[in-house]
């Protein structure tokens, strides 16, 4: 078996690194790194270059992409310019990231977006395709046996092109705007159902729960809220689709803060 | 422990440079500048010119080697290459093509 490799602290590598096994890295690396190992970035190692492993522990400086088979953990110290991806992505507090992060590489900008948000990325495993999981998690109880084919086509359309400055605002809408494509098939008794016509439902519910409220309620917290509270916003237009401010847009907003 | 080492079943093509011990026993293709000791182990294949203090071979090596103390090469050990060093020895089982300039 392969052992273990390390670069030392005093040991500067311009070149490609790559092969079997795993890899602690405490001086500098010029170049890719590419290992089927475990890497690990020590607080002092800095890498310029690409990274990919099982499951990669950077305490250090990273100027690359990284890529974690298994895992991608940040932790407190860390700085990572670029992209970073992995099933398992965790930043700890303390740690600076800057790029595009997507869990479990599946497409699904959404998702992946709001995994990255939340520290704890744990998904139910549930056998619903990934697109799905959002509108379904949000949406009432109830419809979700019967529309779950409609919302497997129905939501990516809609949550996936929202800009990622408007998150908070953002969420909530993804509960209303499902249900309503969803109900109309399987339940053609629109009216007397408060779940199945959450526009409607809302707005009379509006009056008692305070519209401002679920939108300060961070992404995290929406994802265990139940509907209901959820539900009075959306009786308003639902935010514009195309995003406020686009994404590059933010970047370099972001690089000149630094 | 070893500053650096580079294990079997690594591949590094690039330069390696530093001021600490350096063990291989994975493959290194470039160049290799450390202040320190530098082993290469049993299971390396180093195709690099090698500067160091010392350096201990039982694998492969080919290049050229400048060492500041010694150059040991162990039984089973390869060497082709020039070697520059003020202390040589050849293990009995070892092979070497190369010249060797001890700075008399």
């Amino acid at each position: 078996m392969a052992e273990s490799s390390v670069i030392g602290a005093g040991t500067v590598v311009s070149g490609h690194v790559r092969g079997q096994g795993s890899l602690e890295i405490l001086g500098r690396v010029e170049g890719d790194v590419n290992v089927t190992g475990n890497v690990v970035i020590g607080p002092a190692g800095r890498v310029r270059g690409n990274v990919s492993g099982a499951q990669l522990t950077i305490a250090g400086q990273v100027q690359g992409d990284l890529r974690g088979t298994h895992a991608v953990l940040l932790e407190a110290g860390a700085r990572v310019a670029g992209d970073i991806s992995g099933p398992r992505v965790g930043i700890a507090p303390g740690a600076l990231a800057r790029g595009h992060i997507t869990t479990d590489g599946e497409p699904t900008p959404a998702l992946a977006r709001s995994a990255a948000h939340a520290p704890a990325p744990a998904r139910p495993a549930a056998p619903v395709p990934s697109a799905a999981r959002p509108a379904a998690r949000l949406a009432p109880p109830a419809p979700p046996i019967a529309p779950p084919p409609a919302a497997r086509l129905a939501p990516p359309a809609r949550p996936l092109p929202a800009p990622p400055p408007k998150l908070e605002a953002k969420a909530p809408p993804v509960a209303p705007k499902a249900p309503p494509q969803l109900q109309p098939q399987p339940q053609p008794q629109p009216q007397p159902q408060p779940q199945p016509q959450p526009r409607k439902a809302e707005a009379s519910r509006a009056a008692p729960d305070a519209t401002e409220a679920p939108r300060n309620r961070s992404p995290v917290e929406l994802e265990f809220t139940p509907v209901r509270p959820i539900k009075p916003e959306p009786r308003r237009p639902p935010p514009p689709v195309v995003p406020v401010i686009s994404k590059g847009t933010k970047a370099k907003k972001k690089k000149s803060h630094d | 422990m070893a500053g650096t080492v580079i294990g079997e079943g690594l591949t590094i093509e690039g330069d390696i440079s530093g001021d600490e011990e350096i063990v291989i026993h994975g493959i290194l293709r470039g160049r290799l500048t450390t202040t320190d000791a530098v082993t290469v182990g049993g299971t390396a294949v180093v195709g690099a010119d090698i500067t160091g203090a010392s350096l201990s071979v039982a694998g492969q090596v080919t290049g050229d080697v400048t060492a500041s103390e010694r150059v040991d090469i162990q039984a089973g050990g390869k060497l082709v290459g020039d070697i520059k060093a003020a202390r040589f020895t050849i293990a009995d089982g070892a092979s070497f093509k190369g010249n060797v300039d001890m700075e008399v």
